[in-house]
C-alpha cells in the first residue's frame, strides 16, 4: 500500500478478504477447491500470492478471440487511483511466441516488479496461444470390416 | 503522521478541479472486520419484526391420554366416536395436526443492544475501509475507471437544481461509477423462496452511496438518486454501518460530495481531539504504527535483533528415502570410495589368482591325525 496510508496493507487486505471476496469461486468439488475470477491472478487460484487485488504489483494477462493477448500490471506508485492504476500491453495475433514470451518474462521479472509471478506468466502466455490455434478437424472414420469397405469401393466408383 | 495525505476534489465532468482537501482522520481509523461484523449481525436485527404462530395451535381438542393397558402410546389421544379424528393421538410435536415443538412466541428477544462505541468504532472502520480500492474490488464494485478513493466531488455540482435523476446518473457516469450502475442493473434476478410474496420480489447487488451535506448541499439530491437502482444516499451527519458496510463485508463505493467530505473531521473528530457532535468520543487508535508485514520484517530495527540462522546454509535431510547402494551407484561410492577403483579394475571379475591350492605333503596329515 501506499506510505501515505499506515492503517493499510496488502497482508491486511488479504485477512479481511480471504474468507469471502467477489471474485472467490468455492466448489465442494475436489475436496472444497478455491478458485480466484480476478483478472490480475495469472493461475486463477485463490491465494494471497496470485490476489491481483491484493498486491500492490500484480500481473493479468488475458486473451482475446481474434489472437490478441493483453498484460496488465499494476502501478505501485497510486494505489488510490484506480484509474490511473493499470498499464496494459497488447500483443496481436502476429507475434512471435517467443517474442511475447520475453516481453511477458521481462515484464513481470525485471525492475525488481514480480520475479516470483514469471513462470506463471510465461505459462499463461503459453496456454492462450495454444487455446488460440484453431482446432483440426478430426479425420475421417476408415470403413471398419469386409461390408463397409465393399460399400466404399462402391460409392467411390 | 508528518502531513496528512490530501484527496483531489473531482468536478462534476470527474475531471481535477484543482481544489484538495486532507484526508479527514477518520480514514485512518483501524480497519476492523472483526468488530464491523459483530456490529453488523447486531444491527441487521433490529428491524425485525416479531412473529409466532398461534397460541392456540395444535391445543384445540380436549384429547386425554388412554393410561396403560390398551396396548397404545400413553399419548393423549382425541376423545368420542362418529369421526375419524376420535381415537387419533394429538398436542405432541411428533403427532398430526399437533402443536409445533417449542411454539415460537412474539416475546422472543428480537433486538440487540449494541454498545454505542463500539457501533461507533465499526462505523469509523468501514469508513476507512471505504476508502481502500482493493477492499473495493474485493466487494465487488467497478471502480476500475474511477479517478481516485475516495472519490470526491465538488458540491457546486449538487445544489437545489439538481433534481433529475437524468443528471444524477450522468453525473455518475462522469465520474466512472457507471460500470458499477451496469452492474447493480444487471444483477437484478426475482428472489428465491418466500420472499417474493412478501414485498422483497426481487434482490439487486447494491451500487455507489451518495455521502451529502444537508446543511450546504440541501436535500434535492435525494430526489435525484433515489429512483437510480443500487444508489443509496445518506446524510454525513447520520452514516449508517448497514449502508457502509452490507452484508457486513467492509469497503463500500462512497461518492462524497466536497461539503460532506469537509465535515468528516467535524463529525468523527482525531484520535487526539474529540467529535464536535458526538458526546465523548475519540476515534480509535491503531495498536500497530506500520501494518505493512513485510516491511516491519524487513525493517533494521526488527533485523538487528535477530539471531544469526543455527547451522549450515546446507542442512543434512532427515527422514528420507533410503537407497540402495548395490543397486545406486552413486550412494555406493558416498558409503565405498574404493568401490570406484574396484569396478575400474574389475577385481570383481577376475580369477583367483594361484589356482586350485595345493594338496598339503603326506607328513602333515600324519601329524594332524596322530594320537
Amino acid at each position: 500500500m501506499a506510505a501515505e496510508r499506515t492503517n493499510v496493507s496488502n497482508d491486511l487486505i488479504w485477512l479481511i478478504t480471504r474468507n469471502q471476496n467477489s471474485y472467490l469461486v468455492r466448489r465442494n468439488a475436489g475436496g472444497g477447491s478455491q478458485f480466484s475470477r480476478d483478472p490480475l491472478n495469472l493461475v486463477n487460484k485463490h491465494s494471497f500470492k496470485y490476489a491481483g487485488y491484493a498486491n500492490t504489483k500484480a500481473v493479468g494477462i488475458q486473451g482475446a478471440e481474434n489472437g490478441d493477448i493483453t498484460v496488465t500490471t499494476k502501478k505501485p506508485s497510486n494505489p488510490q487511483q484506480p484509474g490511473k492504476n493499470q498499464v496494459t500491453v497488447n500483443y496481436g495475433p502476429k507475434t512471435a511466441t517467443r517474442k511475447l514470451y520475453k516481453g511477458v518474462a521481462n515484464k513481470t521479472a525485471q525492475n525488481g516488479y514480480r520475479a516470483d509471478l514469471r513462470e506463471e506468466a510465461v505459462a499463461r502466455v503459453s496456454a492462450l496461444r495454444r487455446s488460440q490455434q484453431p482446432k483440426k478437424d478430426a479425420p475421417a472414420q476408415k470403413p471398419r470390416g469386409a461390408k463397409a469397405r465393399q460399400a466404399a469401393e462402391k460409392d467411390s466408383e | 503522521m508528518a502531513s496528512r495525505p490530501t484527496v483531489s476534489i473531482a468536478t462534476a465532468e470527474g475531471k481535477p478541479s484543482g481544489a484538495s482537501h486532507p484526508l479527514p482522520s477518520v480514514f485512518a481509523a483501524p480497519i476492523r472486520s472483526d468488530i464491523v461484523q459483530q456490529v453488523h449481525a447486531g444491527m441487521a436485527k433490529n428491524k425485525r419484526q416479531p412473529y409466532a404462530v398461534s397460541e392456540k395451535a395444535g391445543e384445540q381438542t380436549s384429547a386425554e391420554s388412554w393410561g396403560t393397558g390398551r396396548a397404545v402410546a400413553r399419548i393423549p389421544r382425541v376423545s368420542g366416536g362418529g369421526t375419524h379424528r376420535a381415537g387419533q393421538a394429538a398436542f405432541g410435536n411428533m403427532c398430526r395436526s399437533g402443536r409445533m415443538f417449542a411454539p415460537t412466541k412474539v416475546w422472543r428477544k428480537w433486538h440487540q443492544k449494541i454498545n454505542l462505541n463500539q457501533k461507533r468504532f465499526a462505523t469509523a472502520s468501514a469508513l476507512a475501509a471505504s476508502s481502500v480500492p482493493a477492499l473495493l474490488f474485493a466487494r465487488g464494485h467497478r471502480v476500475a475507471k474511477v479517478p481516485e478513493v475516495p472519490l470526491v466531488i465538488e458540491s457546486k455540482a449538487f445544489g437545489t437544481t439538481f433534481t433529475k435523476t437524468k443528471a444524477a446518473i450522468a453525473l455518475l457516469q462522469a465520474v466512472g461509477a457507471g460500470e458499477d450502475l451496469v452492474k447493480v442493473q444487471k444483477s437484478k434476478k426475482m428472489r428465491a423462496g418466500k420472499g417474493k410474496l412478501r414485498n422483497r420480489r426481487y434482490r439487486q447487488r447494491r451500487g455507489p452511496l451518495v455521502v451529502y451535506n444537508p446543511e450546504t448541499d440541501g436535500k434535492e439530491l435525494v430526489k435525484a438518486f433515489r429512483n437510480v437502482p443500487g444508489v443509496e444516499t445518506s446524510s454525513v451527519f447520520s452514516l449508517n454501518l448497514l449502508q457502509l458496510a452490507p452484508g457486513g463485508h467492509l469497503g463500500r463505493f462512497v461518492v462524497w460530495t466536497s461539503s460532506a467530505f469537509e465535515a468528516l473531521d467535524q463529525v468523527y473528530g482525531t484520535t487526539t481531539t474529540p467529535s464536535a457532535l458526538k458526546k465523548d468520543f475519540l476515534l480509535p487508535s491503531n495498536s500497530v504504527s506500520n501494518a505493512d508485514l513485510t516491511r516491519l520484517i524487513n525493517s533494521s530495527e526488527i533485523q538487528s535483533v535477530l539471531r544469526a540462522p543455527k547451522g549450515d546454509a546446507r542442512t543434512k535431510r532427515t527422514n528420507v528415502q533410503k537407497k540402495n547402494p548395490l543397486r545406486n551407484k552413486q550412494v555406493m561410492l558416498r558409503l565405498n570410495p574404493y568401490a570406484a577403483a574396484y569396478s575400474k579394475q574389475k577385481l570383481g571379475q577376475q580369477k583367483v589368482e594361484g589356482g586350485k591350492p595345493t594338496r598339503a605333503a603326506a607328513a602333515f596329515e600324519q601329524v594332524l591325525k596322530e594320537e
